[in-house]
Parts: structure tokens; C-alpha cells; sequence
């Protein structure tokens, strides 16, 4: 039986950053793969280059050397508007700071990505304030951001993050701003979600605990990418 | 876009309806000024064809004269012995009112049984009350404007003439026009015996052309005939090169509102470079966001074009009077009661507005476009870029300086100097930012002694360069036009004091009362001129008839002169040897041409003029070029020897009396009044009177200009008010936390007053050489080409100490409500909600 390839491959990825007169390499040789569906926590050292890795894998940045490919798309090869709007429609992004946009209200910020995607039948609407219930937001959809509380804020960036049915769920941090009742309730949140939804994530973290919940933990240090052991 | 996108971007300005207010307030501020000053030119512009076309009517040729105008008997040939039967006999001239002398008539003669089909009385006179037999047969009956009693009293010298209602003008551009009969006209204007023209209806095509020709050979040689239009055309250019002066004063307006809005959107931009950071994480495309940014900076633009569109209409219905003003002043009898909104003015303001607009906006959008998805764009980023680009902005500033200079320089006409003017302007604007990281630097040992305060704010302007460097711009760009054109203005005075001392050196001046209320008809008699001559303590006399010729359609004034050798000295001479050309000038063969018309005509000395005589045409020498600010349209200085010559009947106009040394003249005035009293009403004046009289005049022609200056400062420190506003609301962060670590609300105040008292400071620094460079241009290259007119540059040191004083004072101004912001915000807040 032959092997399905992997839903996303990472091969030799090369990204440097220049500072002043400085080359700082970042990765110099970096190749993963990750399985459909797969819970993948990224621990690190602070500058190791976690957020760099999220970032190539959303598109937002491009790697100076390798390929980066994401189901039957090679993310490298496509142009910036490509890119956008492959991350428009597959790709949901969580930060540690919520990031929410100030000047729209709750729903209008769940429905954002849809309407982006021009998913804006009445039937998706209504899916996407289900959603809004599930996260315990239904009584606030007119509220702008700025009225929420951090949990709230963040099960709200959860929601937006998965609204359109992304293929890879990308979470920066997503607890580290919390408190840690808040953030265990953000994180059960977040894993309920993602296997409801049946979709990979691939989580930054600083905390050892988080890691634990997550498929497999990879850790990024030197340059490389390391597995621990489960 | 998506209408959620919009939403997303359009909540954040009505969130800062502060922010948004000034946005839009300087693009109002500089679309109202361009559009006020285009529709008081509009308007007086359309009253001047009104009333042309309502005075001209249907005539296709005009029979001109001599000074005096046409002998009366010319009509009754024409009429009688040509068989000619559209023909109009006209007298007209200018009166003041006699208790309002500031208020100017143009007094029409008409034969209203002629004028049929030349002027249609109909559309201009009440029918009901339009009493054709008392016009005709009172000799003080008159169609008086709607706006007048039921009669006026007018003055011609000591002369009062009161006249009565026989009708009624109607229509606004004829507020200024009084139609009397030919001989009353002629008894009211002293041309008894003479008319100013004959209007003829000549038929169209070949017929007409060779029946002008016929005309033409069989007149005397001190009769032309020409056509109207030519004449009115002429005086429309003259007054065309005053109305661009103040449209490019209006433009630089726009200027200031141009970097107003680019600060405006600019700042909008780095204010939510978060939150689109976060709409390209989400997948919001670059083309999106720019466009958004311009979709967002043009409703900013309809609304300031909107309300500019009002405050417009309130600004020119204002400005008109002064330009009205100027023009009576200048060129013609002008009324303009009627504010006229031209629909192709407000079609221009609004493009002009929306346009620059998004000019303005291009750059901060493409910046927002250019923001990397997720957080990536810092502020500290944003300033770094900055600071990575002055090298750039130094090139292409020096670049757009080295073109403009290049445009001015190559190229001889009025349009590429405004274009090369305002190039200059933009370099200098480019080059500010760099020029204010400089002044930093210079300031640090100063900004070091003072203290942390002084450092930090010294520091801080340089630190958010992408905002101060655009006011600071703004600023300098407003200031600069407040010196550039102040130099000018005072330039040109002063060059007036000065030709006007010298041209005006005798010690009296006696002329008939009428000259000074424009009647250049009325002349001295000559027992008068030999009283004068003959009286003691009288040590010498020049004499002086003006008449007005035309030149290729334009009314240029030629100067019959007998100069003392004194007045000659009045005469600076900038083209030919003066003692050759004087020489020359005596014989009466050669003829002084004042600058404007040498500029004009492209002539110098030892060059030849057509001038029409009585005796026709003829040639003279041009022996120099004289520096005169008298007329635009040009004066010829021609001795009284080549006048007596080839004029009939020589007159003395005026008369200019040089008092013996040692004679007190108040009693030589007295002497003078009992000698010449008995012989003719005569006016004398002492050269001071007609001094005061000429700069007065200046002084009201440029009251628009001053005008135009302060609304430039205004858009200006509303451009600073809304930039510091935005810096220092962004900084709250910042300022919560010195004043978490101690600092008091006065020492955050003091520190945001140095700071803009700096950035002040800096604008006025860099508006005095870049004002000295407007003015240098103005004076050597607009004036000269508009009016041909080379004035002294002068500098008055108080007008660039005001200027630095004002800017500093502004930019103090604007930073009172930050500072009061800021006092009023808790800081805990400040460090919370960013």
C-alpha cells in the first residue's frame, strides 16, 4: 500500500534576517511534514524563530531557500495575490493579542472571513452565529471588541480563526495573554473546535502543559526542528 | 471590498471625529480659497462682458479720434453725405458722484433715435416709465440704475451736475451706467461739440468689407476706424494677467490643504497599521486596502470639497468687492453687485479638491497596501523607513529645484513661470524634512544645556519625523508664501515710493479740477501756463497733455511733455544713454517708451514706433526706456515740440511748477491761487498730496493679496493643529507613561510647547530663504512677465522677524488643545486601552 504524501511539507526551508551588518540565519536546513488533521504544538526559545515558521507556513513571509507545500498547493511557487488569497480561504490565524478589529462589532468580525470569501449565503450566516453560541458570545454579537474581556476577546479571534472551515488553524500564543483559568478554558476551547472541525493546527507555545495536549511536540532550536519523544 | 471591509475602515476616522474634522476643514480651507478667488474673478469677468456687450451692442465697427475724440460733424456726414443709416453717435466718459466721490459713473450719449438697432434700450430700461421725450428734451433727464434715488448729483471739477430719473436701468452690471441724450452727456463731460465715437453696423461679408475700406480712404488722418471687439480684448488681457496672479496666490493655498491632506490620511494610516496588518492576516488583498484607503480619502474629499463649496461661495462674495476694487482702481468703471456663481467655477473647485485629494493620498495608501500582513510594521519601522528615504528626498527636492529653475530660466511666458514657481515650491517642501533632521542636530548642544525636557523635545522631532516633517512642511510652505509674496508687495511699493519721488519732484502740480476724477479732456488755458511762467518765485515749469492711442487694439497713453531739466531727472532711463536720448527727445523726432511696453512690444532703444497722429501715421525713433509703474498698458513719453507738430489744436493738460530756492511754497501756492484763480478753476497740489494719493491707490489694490496671505497662514495652522493633534493623541501611551514615572501634566505641557515652539521655529527658519526664492521669482520673473514691470527687491528685515514670530506663534497656538488633552486624560486609561 503506497503512503499518502503529507498535508504539508516543509523541505529545506532556508530564512535569514540581515541586522546592520549582520546575517542572522534563522533556519539554514528545515524539512517537516505534518499529517491532515494533525495538532502540532512549536515550543522554543524566545528568537528561535517560531513566529518566522507561522508565518511562512500562512504565506505571510516567504522562506529565502526551499519549498512550502500545504495540501496540493506549493505555497512557494505562488505570487503575493496568490498567496493572499490562498490564506483567505485556507488558512486561520489565532495571536497571543487577539487582534481583533476595533472598528467592526463582534458578528461583523466573525462574518469578516466569510464575506471575504464570499461565503455570504443566509445559511452560512446562520452557521457562523451558531458558532458565536458555541463560543458563549451569542449575547454579544453587536458589542465592539474594546467591551469585551481578554477570554472573551480571544474565544471570539477563535471563532474567526475558524468561521470559513480553514484547512490549517495557525495559533500564536493563544493563551499567553490570559490568565490561566481563562487560558485552560480558551485551550479547551480551541481543541473542541479544531476536531469539530477536523482541521490541523499548528500551535506556538511556551508552556510545556499546552504542549502536552497537542499530537505531536516539536521543538525549534538552532535552526532545527527537533521532536520530543511522547 | 466588501462592505464589512469598509466598514472595518471607514469606523476608524468617525471614531477620531477630531482628526476627521481637520481633514476636512484643510481640504475646505484650500478648495474654498481657490474657488472663492476663481468665482470673484468669474464674476467680475462675466459683469465686464455683460456691460460691454450691453454698451457695444450691435456695432460692427467704431470711428475713433484724436484725443479730443470725433468732431461732431463727422456724424452728420456719415449720416448725410455717405447716406449711411446705421450709424450711432456716443459720448462717454467717467463722474464721480459728487457726495460719494469713490463712487465712479460711466456717463453714456446716446441719440436714442439712432440706437435702435445698436442697443436694444428695451432689455435694459423699464418700458413703463421710460420717458423717451424727457431724455431728449431736459437737459438734466437720465436712465439712472435701479439702484439710485430718483436723481444723483454728479461732479466734474468744482462742477455739480444733478440729474433726474427719466428711467431705469435694470440688471446688476449696469449699477455703474448712467444713459443721458448726446448733449447732455457733452455738457456733463465738457466735450461740447465732440463725440467719443461713431458706432456704425457695417453689412457682413465682402459688402461690408469693401464699405469699411471706402470708409477708411476717405478719412482724415486723425480718424480710424476700428472694430470694438479689438478694444475690448485688450483690456480683458490686462486684467486676464491680474486675475492669474490671484488664481496661483489661490493655488498655493492648495498647496498648504495638499500637504494638509496627506498629513491627514498619512497619519490615519500609521494610526491602524495594527489593524491593517491584521485584515492582510485575514487575507484582505493589497489592491483592497489601497483601494480602501482612497475610497476612504475620497468621501474625505467630497465632504471638505462640499463644504469648501460653501465656505467658497461666503469667501467670494467677499473677495469680489476687493477684486472689483482693484479693477475700478486699475483698468475700468466695474460693478459687480451681482455675485455670480460660474457652474463651471464650482465644476473646477470640485475636481481641483477631490483630485488633490487623492494626489495626497496616493503615497499613504500605497504605504498602507505595503503593510506587511500580521504586525510586522512597528512605528519605530515606519520612522526608520523614513529616515532611510531623506537621502532620496534631498535628490528628487534638489531635482524638482533644478527643473524649476531650468523652466524659469528657458522659457519666456507667463503659464511655465507659475509651473517652474510652483516646482520650486514643491523642491523646498521635499527638502524640509531633511533640513529639520538637520536643525536637530544643530540644536542638540542648545537643546543639551537646557535640560531633559528641551532634549527630549528636540529629540522627539526628529524621533516621528514621517509626522513632524509634513508639518513642519505645511508650515514652511504657507510661511514662505507669506514672505515670498510680502517681499513682493513691498517691493513694489517700495520701487513706487521711489519712481514717484523722483518722477513727482516739482514743488506743485496745478491741472483742472476734472483730471483727478479721470476727465483727461479738460485742459489748461494758456494764459494760464504764461501766468504761471511769469509768476515770481516760480523758478521753472513743465507741461504735460496726455492722450491715449492705440496700439494693435490697445490704449496705450502718450505723454505730450515740455520738461524742465529738473523733471527730466525724474525719468530713469534702463535702456539708452540718457544723455543721447535726451538729446534726441528734445527734437521732438524721438520718443521715451515706458518698461511695460518695451516688454510688450519686445522693444529697446534705437528701435522705431508707429504712432496714429492727427497727421496719421507715423514713425519715431525710440531714444530709451523708461522705468514707469504708471500704466500697464504702457506710456510713451513724447516731447511738446513733435506733439505741436502732428496733433491739431496742442493743449497743456496739467502743468508742474519748480519753486525758486529759498521760497516758501504755501505762499507761492496762495500767490499762485490768487494769480491763476481769476483765469481758470485750477487744483493745486503739492507733490506730498499726489504721493499719498498714488500709494493709497497701491495699498487698496493689494488688500486682495493680503487677504489671500492670511488665508494661507490660516489652512496652515489648521494643517499643524490637526498634524500635532494626531502626534500627540498617538503618543498617549508615551505621555501616560512619564506620568506614571512621575512627570507633571504642566511638564508634559512644557514638553509638547518646546516641541512645537521648535517645529514653529523651524518652519519660519526654513520659510525665510525659500519666501526670499518665491519673491525673487515673483518679482524677477512673474511681475515682469505679467506686467513687464522690473521692480527693486527689497527686503524689510521686520517682515521676516514677524514671520518667524507668527510661526512660532501658530504652531504654539495649535499644540494648546493637545496639551489640554492631555492634561484632562488619566494616564492609567492611556496605559490600558493601548
Amino acid at each position: 500500500m503506497a503512503l499518502s504524501p503529507p498535508f504539508i511539507a516543509l523541505h529545506n526551508l532556508r530564512k535569514q534576517y540581515i541586522e546592520g551588518d549582520q546575517q542572522r540565519i534563522i533556519f539554514a536546513d528545515l524539512s517537516l511534514d505534518i499529517g491532515r488533521g494533525e495538532f502540532v504544538a512549536l515550543l522554543g526559545q524566545s528568537g528561535s524563530g517560531k513566529s518566522t515558521l507561522l508565518n511562512l507556513l500562512g504565506g505571510i513571509d516567504l522562506p529565502d531557500a526551499g519549498q512550502i507545500r500545504i495540501s496540493d498547493r506549493m505555497l512557494t511557487a505562488l505570487s503575493e495575490v496568490e498567496r493572499t488569497r490562498f490564506r483567505r480561504r485556507h488558512i486561520g490565524f489565532v495571536f497571543q493579542f487577539f487582534n481583533l478589529i476595533p472598528t467592526l462589532t463582534v458578528a461583523e468580525n466573525l462574518l469578516l472571513p466569510l464575506e471575504l470569501n464570499g461565503l455570504t449565503s443566509p445559511e452560512q450566516c446562520d452557521r457562523a452565529l451558531e458558532l458565536l453560541d458555541q463560543v458563549g458570545l451569542g449575547n454579544r454579537r453587536a458589542s465592539f471588541p474594546e467591551r469585551l474581556s481578554g477570554g472573551e476577546q480571544q474565544r471570539l479571534a477563535l471563532a474567526r480563526a475558524l468561521v470559513h472551515g480553514p484547512w490549517l488553524l495557525l495559533a500564536d500564543e493563544p493563551t499567553g495573554n490570559l490568565d490561566a483559568a481563562t487560558g485552560e478554558h480558551i485551550l479547551e476551547l480551541l481543541l473542541t473546535l479544531h476536531r469539530q472541525a477536523e482541521t490541523t493546527m499548528v500551535m506556538v507555545t511556551h508552556s510545556q502543559a499546552v504542549a502536552a495536549r497537542a499530537d505531536r511536540i516539536l521543538v525549534l532550536e538552532s535552526g532545527q526542528i527537533r521532536e520530543l519523544a511522547r | 471590498m466588501t462592505p464589512l471591509l469598509w466598514r472595518a475602515l471607514l469606523r476608524h476616522p468617525l471614531r477620531h471625529p477630531w482628526q476627521l474634522g481637520l481633514a476636512i476643514l484643510g481640504i475646505a480651507l484650500g478648495v474654498a480659497v481657490v474657488l472663492a478667488v476663481d468665482l470673484a474673478n468669474a464674476s467680475a469677468r462675466r459683469s465686464f462682458d455683460l456691460a460691454m456687450n450691453r454698451l457695444t451692442g450691435h456695432a460692427t465697427h467704431r470711428l475713433v479720434g484724436g484725443p479730443q475724440g470725433v468732431p461732431e460733424a463727422v456724424y452728420v456726414q456719415l449720416r448725410l453725405e455717405r447716406g449711411l443709416r446705421q450709424v450711432a453717435p456716443v459720448v462717454t466718459g467717467t463722474l464721480p458722484r459728487a457726495d460719494q466721490p469713490g463712487q465712479l459713473f460711466q456717463i453714456l450719449g446716446i441719440d436714442p433715435f439712432a440706437e435702435a438697432p445698436f442697443r436694444d434700450p428695451a432689455a435694459d430700461v423699464t418700458g413703463s416709465n421710460f420717458d423717451l421725450r424727457a431724455l431728449l428734451l431736459r437737459p438734466d433727464a437720465a436712465l439712472l440704475p435701479a439702484s439710485l434715488g430718483e436723481q444723483v448729483t454728479l461732479r466734474r471739477g468744482e462742477q455739480r451736475f444733478t440729474l433726474q430719473r427719466a428711467g431705469t436701468l435694470n440688471g446688476p452690471e449696469l449699477d455703474s451706467l448712467i444713459i443721458t441724450d448726446i448733449s447732455t452727456a457733452q455738457t456733463l463731460l465738457g466735450h461740447t461739440g465732440w463725440l467719443s465715437h461713431i458706432d456704425l453696423i457695417l453689412p457682413e461679408g465682402t459688402t461690408g468689407e469693401t464699405l469699411a475700406a471706402e470708409l477708411r480712404a476717405g478719412l482724415p488722418p486723425e480718424l480710424r476706424l476700428e472694430q470694438p471687439a479689438q478694444r475690448n480684448q485688450a483690456t480683458v488681457d490686462l486684467s486676464a494677467a491680474f486675475s492669474l496672479n490671484l488664481t496661483a496666490m489661490s493655488l498655493l493655498a492648495l498647496v498648504v490643504g495638499l500637504f494638509l491632506i496627506y498629513n491627514a490620511i498619512s497619519f490615519s494610516v500609521v494610526q491602524r497599521r495594527a489593524l491593517l496588518g491584521m485584515l492582510r492576516a485575514l487575507g484582505v488583498s493589497r489592491q483592497e486596502l489601497l483601494l480602501g484607503i482612497l475610497g476612504e480619502a475620497l468621501l474625505l474629499g467630497v465632504a471638505g470639497t462640499l463644504l469648501g463649496g460653501l465656505l467658497g461661495l461666503w469667501l467670494g462674495s467677499g473677495l469680489v468687492h476687493l477684486v472689483t476694487r482693484t479693477i475700478n482702481d486699475l483698468y475700468y468703471v466695474l460693478s459687480v453687485r451681482e455675485f455670480f456663481i460660474d457652474p463651471w467655477s464650482l465644476a473646477k473647485g470640485a475636481a481641483l479638491g477631490l483630485l488633490a485629494t487623492l494626489v495626497a493620498a496616493w503615497l499613504p495608501a500605497r504605504e498602507a497596501a505595503a503593510v506587511p500582513p500580521g504586525l510586522a510594521l512597528s512605528r519605530a519601522h515606519l520612522e526608520s523607513r523614513w529616515r532611510a528615504a531623506l537621502p532620496r528626498l534631498v535628490l528628487t527636492g534638489l531635482a524638482l529645484l533644478g527643473s524649476g529653475g531650468v523652466i524659469l530660466g528657458f522659457s519666456h511666458a507667463l503659464l511655465p513661470g507659475f509651473v517652474g514657481l510652483f516646482l520650486l515650491i514643491l523642491g523646498c517642501a521635499l527638502l524640509t524634512p531633511p533640513a529639520v533632521v538637520g536643525l536637530v542636530r544643530f540644536n542638540r548642544p542648545l537643546a543639551a544645556r537646557l535640560g531633559l525636557l528641551a532634549r527630549m523635545a528636540n529629540r522627539d522631532v526628529a524621533r516621528h519625523l514621517s509626522r513632524t516633517g509634513i508639518a513642519v512642511a505645511a508650515l514652511m510652505v504657507a510661511f514662505a508664501t507669506t514672505v515670498g509674496v510680502g517681499v513682493m508687495v513691498d517691493s513694489f511699493r517700495g520701487g513706487v515710493v521711489i519712481w514717484i519721488n523722483e518722477l513727482l519732484n516739482a514743488d506743485l502740480y496745478i491741472a483742472p479740477p476734472a483730471i483727478e476724477d479721470g476727465g483727461g479732456s479738460e485742459t489748461v488755458e494758456p494764459a494760464a501756463l504764461a501766468t504761471l511762467r511769469e509768476t515770481p518765485g516760480v523758478a521753472a515749469v513743465s507741461t504735460y497733455r496726455r492722450l491715449v492711442v492705440d496700439l494693435n487694439g490697445r490704449p496705450v497713453q502718450v505723454m505730450a511733455v515740455d520738461l524742465a531739466p529738473a523733471s527730466r531727472a525724474g525719468y530713469h532711463l534702463i535702456s539708452g544713454d540718457p544723455a543721447t536720448a535726451w538729446r534726441a527727445f528734445q527734437t521732438g523726432e524721438a520718443i521715451l517708451i515706458s518698461e511695460p511696453l518695451a516688454h510688450r512690444r519686445g522693444l529697446r532703444a534705437g528701435d522705431a514706433l508707429d504712432l496714429p497722429t492727427d497727421r496719421g501715421l507715423r514713425r519715431f525713433a525710440i531714444a530709451g526706456v523708461f522705468l514707469d509703474y504708471g500704466s500697464e498698458h504702457g506710456r510713451i513719453l513724447l516731447h511738446r515740440s513733435g506733439y505741436e507738430r502732428d496733433w491739431h489744436e496742442p493743449t497743456v493738460g496739467s502743468m508742474a511748477a519748480f519753486a525758486a530756492p529759498g521760497e516758501n511754497l504755501a505762499t507761492l501756492r496762495e500767490r499762485l491761487q490768487d494769480r491763476l484763480g481769476p483765469i481758470q478753476p485750477l487744483l493745486i497740489r503739492s507733490n506730498r498730496d499726489i504721493q499719498s494719493r498714488t500709494l493709497e491707490i497701491f495699498d487698496r489694490t493689494f488688500t486682495i493679496t493680503n487677504v489671500l496671505r492670511l488665508l494661507a497662514i490660516l489652512v496652515a495652522v489648521v494643517g499643524v493643529l490637526s498634524a500635532l493633534l494626531a502626534l500627540h493623541l498617538e503618543r498617549a501611551r508615551e505621555f501616560a507613561v512619564l506620568r506614571a514615572t512621575g512627570m507633571t501634566a504642566g511638564e508634559i505641557g512644557g514638553l509638547v510647547s518646546l516641541q512645537t515652539g521648535f517645529m514653529g521655529a523651524a518652519a519660519g527658519l526654513l520659510a525665510l530663504p525659500t519666501g526670499l526664492l518665491l519673491a525673487a521669482v515673483l518679482i524677477f520673473v512673474i511681475n515682469q512677465r505679467a506686467f513687464g514691470w522690473s521692480l527693486p527687491f527689497q527686503v524689510d528685515p521686520m517682515l521676516l522677524l514677524e514671520t518667524l514670530v507668527l510661526a512660532i506663534f501658530a504652531a504654539l497656538l495649535a499644540g494648546l488643545y493637545p496639551i489640554w488633552r492631555m492634561a484632562r486624560a488619566r494616564p492609567a486609561d492611556a496605559l490600558r486601552t493601548e
